[in-house]
């Protein structure tokens, strides 16, 4: 064991590492901890040519200092990516200097009945699949591993972020996928690996196709052309849209959205290339059923969630179901329709304000979208809820004396709170709110036995329906049909409120 | 859905007596549990043992990793090696194995077939025999090892260019021989559905690939 010093080819700096003769070994690069640990040296097994070092040059100088010069550019830097920071030279061999992992992409407990993978990283494709969700399953991870449905949610927006800004930035990250990435369900993190090989439009190509399961139809149904000819699909921002989308959908229903029951050639590989690229099909189309996934042919430890009956896309509420729709009906061999990152997060924030607990201490969920009906039910577990449940809707002054819908809900639960991005037209949820943002604006509670919304911090504060201002530290009982103005400032919204489940 | 199914063929003649046949057991074990801890390979990988000396065993047939069992395999002190009886016996398992595509059903991948001997077939005529049968069952990789100065390239180089020869049969090099049995499993695990077919990763320097 020895301590090596290297250095940069950039910026003069110096970098040690620990070499133990036994790299972690990737399919590119050895990866060596430094002493402190706060960073590691990855060295390329291959020799890097004059492209992929501007590459890496670009990566590692321009497009950090971009995203670092940009608002919300430590929660990029430290939660979203794990981007490479500088590069060096060691015996003619190339490397990068990468921040080292958050300790909670390592698994503090793995399998339930064994150490096997404990301390290991948390590579996304545990969290995809179902079968290490099945207790039944000889390797299923520990419970306290899995995390609720919620952070599911948490999780896709961090992903959906980390393209978003990638696509701002002009370049695609091309082989996106859940090896690329490191989940952690407990606290909803995500964060993109493996970034050395992003793709500018017209500076570097795409060197691989991607990884099984989130290529592009038009990207393998082209593969056999040439890379010069027109027709030839390379990876790019649009197939980085397709595999987001498979992502997303996979995440939170744990199945793939292609991969049906439909055979389309006896000889397997030429079935495969067919069914997740010419002929790919959403295995829930609601009219062409071919793709339909057969239960009697799926892995036993698979079946819950492949039933689609059972927990169709629905279930995630209406604001990802349509962009489903787009992704995987309308965009599947049309690119342009995709839904973009940008999409994905809105609605997936706004589904979480639609998430209510199941009321059962043993759903293995937790967490549920309510389904528009009166009588709202889990479907992981088909409990009932008891008890009434508002529902806010958001109106927005479209010009004096006429509120328009938002289309944005609201669910309410005990000891829910609510945002400045709620009351306020001017701010949204996403990555550059303030600390101060963040801090929630009141809460809402059942107290005896009257659902009740607490101010804490809103201003102008007015039960429309009893015309009545409600200071700071008083609160407002919710009853079916009340109008409450949350703000007389402008852009400040009105509510409605329905009271379900009565 | 489509499982990745994998065999091994593994010599237990006389030869590998001691040492060897620990060693053997020691990086089989190492390798299942590298590939139990690899989410990709414990979503589609089968996994069957034949070991071969005089008499061919199926000591586990082919079973889903995250069910498998690794059996202690043992060898007699004495015998020859009936590498083309084991071959004979691998025919079989295969066509019975393997699902194949129908209309409504989807097919396993190709399978993936490794043999692992440090003799020479004692039974020359069936090996040779069986060597276009098995060609014509259309594996996704055959690949060979032949371990310790008697085992013989050429004869395993008629089965298929991929003949990986290490010097000995000692800890170590099996250990490392596995690893990268595992590495090339896991490979191929992550080639499937590219429509690229399995590329080897490198060897570790210590072996030499025959090609």
């Amino acid at each position: 064991m020895s301590i090596k010093t290297v250095k940069s080819t950039i910026t003069g700096n110096t970098y040690q590492y620990i070499d133990n003769g036994d790299p972690k070994s990737g399919t590119a690069k050895n990866v060596y901890f430094s002493p402190d640990r706060k960073y590691v040296v990855a060295i390329f097994k291959e020799k890097q040519d004059h492209n992929q070092k501007e590459r890496l040059k670009k990566i590692t100088t321009d497009y950090l200092s971009r995203i670092k010069n940009n608002e919300g550019g430590n929660y990029y830097l430290d939660e979203i990516y794990r981007w490479p920071t500088d590069i060096i030279e060691d015996n003619g061999q190339t490397g990068i200097i990468v921040p080292i992992y958050n300790s909670k992409f390592f698994f503090n407990k793995g399998y339930a009945n064994q150490d096997l993978i404990k301390g290991e990283e948390k590579n996304g494709k545990w969290f995809a699949s179902a079968s290490f969700r099945n207790k039944l399953f000889p390797l299923n991870l520990d419970q306290s591993e899995l995390g609720k449905w919620l952070n599911y949610f948490q999780i896709c927006v961090n992903l959906s972020r980390g393209v978003k800004k990638m696509h701002q930035m002009g370049l695609s990250h091309s082989d996106l996928s859940y090896n690329n990435v490191l989940v952690d369900p407990l606290t909803g993190s995500a964060c993109m690996i493996d970034l050395d090989g992003l793709v500018v439009p017209g500076v570097f190509q795409a060197e691989v196709i991607g990884t099984a399961d989130f290529i592009a139809p038009e990207v393998l149904a082209s593969k056999h052309l040439g890379k010069t000819d027109p027709n030839r699909k390379l990876p790019n921002r649009l197939t980085d849209l397709h595999a987001l989308a498979c992502l997303i959908y996979m995440y939170l229903l744990h199945r793939h959205p292609l991969k049906g029951g439909k055979v389309h050639d006896l000889d397997t590989e030429k079935d495969d290339l067919l069914s997740m690229g010419e002929k790919a099909l959403f295995v829930e189309h609601p009219t062409n059923k071919i793709n339909k996934i057969k239960l009697n042919q799926i892995k036993k430890w698979d079946k819950y969630w492949a039933d689609t009956d059972k927990l169709p896309y629905t279930i995630t509420g209406p604001y990802l179901s349509k962009l489903f729709e787009k992704a995987f009906i309308d965009g599947l061999h049309n690119p342009m329709q995709r839904p973009t990152a940008d999409e994905w997060e809105i609605a997936l924030l706004k589904t979480t304000d639609l998430m209510q607990q199941c009321l059962n201490p043993l759903c293995d969920q937790k967490w549920y979208v309510f389904d528009n009906s009166n009588t709202p039910k889990c479907p992981f577990c088909d409990t009932k809820h008891k008890g009434t449940l508002p529902v806010l809707d958001f109106y927005y002054q479209f010009k004096p004396t006429v509120w328009k819908p938002e289309n944005h809900r609201l669910m309410v639960y005990n000891n829910q709170y609510l945002f400045q991005w709620h009351v306020d037209r001017n701010i949204t949820r996403n990555e550059k709110l303030s600390a101060a943002q963040k801090v929630p604006v009141g809460y809402f509670t059942f107290h005896n036995n009257k659902w009740v919304f607490v101010n804490q911090k809103l201003t102008s504060l007015k039960d429309l329906t009893e015309d009545k201002e409600i200071a700071i530290g008083e609160m407002l009982e919710i009853t079916d049909n009340k109008k409450i103005l949350l703000s007389k400032e402008e852009g400040g919204r009105v509510i409605l409120i329905t009271l379900a489940n009565k | 859905m489509r499982r990745l199914p994998v065999y091994f063929l593994l010599d237990t003649s006389g030869s590998m007596y001691g040492e060897p046949i620990q060693a053997l057991n020691n990086a089989l074990s190492g390798m299942i549990n590298a590939l139990r801890s690899d989410p990709q390979a414990l979503d589609s990988l089968w996994i069957s043992i034949i070991t071969f000396d005089r008499e061919v065993n199926e000591i586990c047939p082919l079973t889903e990793l995250a069910m498998f069992q690794l059996p202690e395999i043992s060898c007699p002190q004495s015998g020859p090696t009936h590498t083309g009886k084991a071959l004979e016996i691998l025919y079989e398992k295969v066509q019975v194995d393997i699902i194949k595509s129908t209309p409504s059903q989807k097919g396993d991948w190709k399978p993936l077939f490794f043999l692992f001997t440090d003799g020479k077939p004692n039974d020359l005529l069936v090996y040779r025999n069986m060597i276009p049968k098995i060609k014509s069952l259309n594996f996704g990789a055959i690949i060979c090892c032949a371990a310790g100065a008697l085992a013989d390239d050429s004869l395993l180089k008629e089965l298929t260019n991929d003949v990986v020869h290490l010097d000995n049969a000692d800890t170590t090099t099996l250990k490392q021989f596995f690893k990268w049995v595992s590495e090339t499993i896991e490979q191929g695990s992550k080639s499937q559905g590219t429509g690229e077919s399995v590329a080897l990763p490198p060897p570790p320097s210590e072996i030499t690939l025959v090609i």
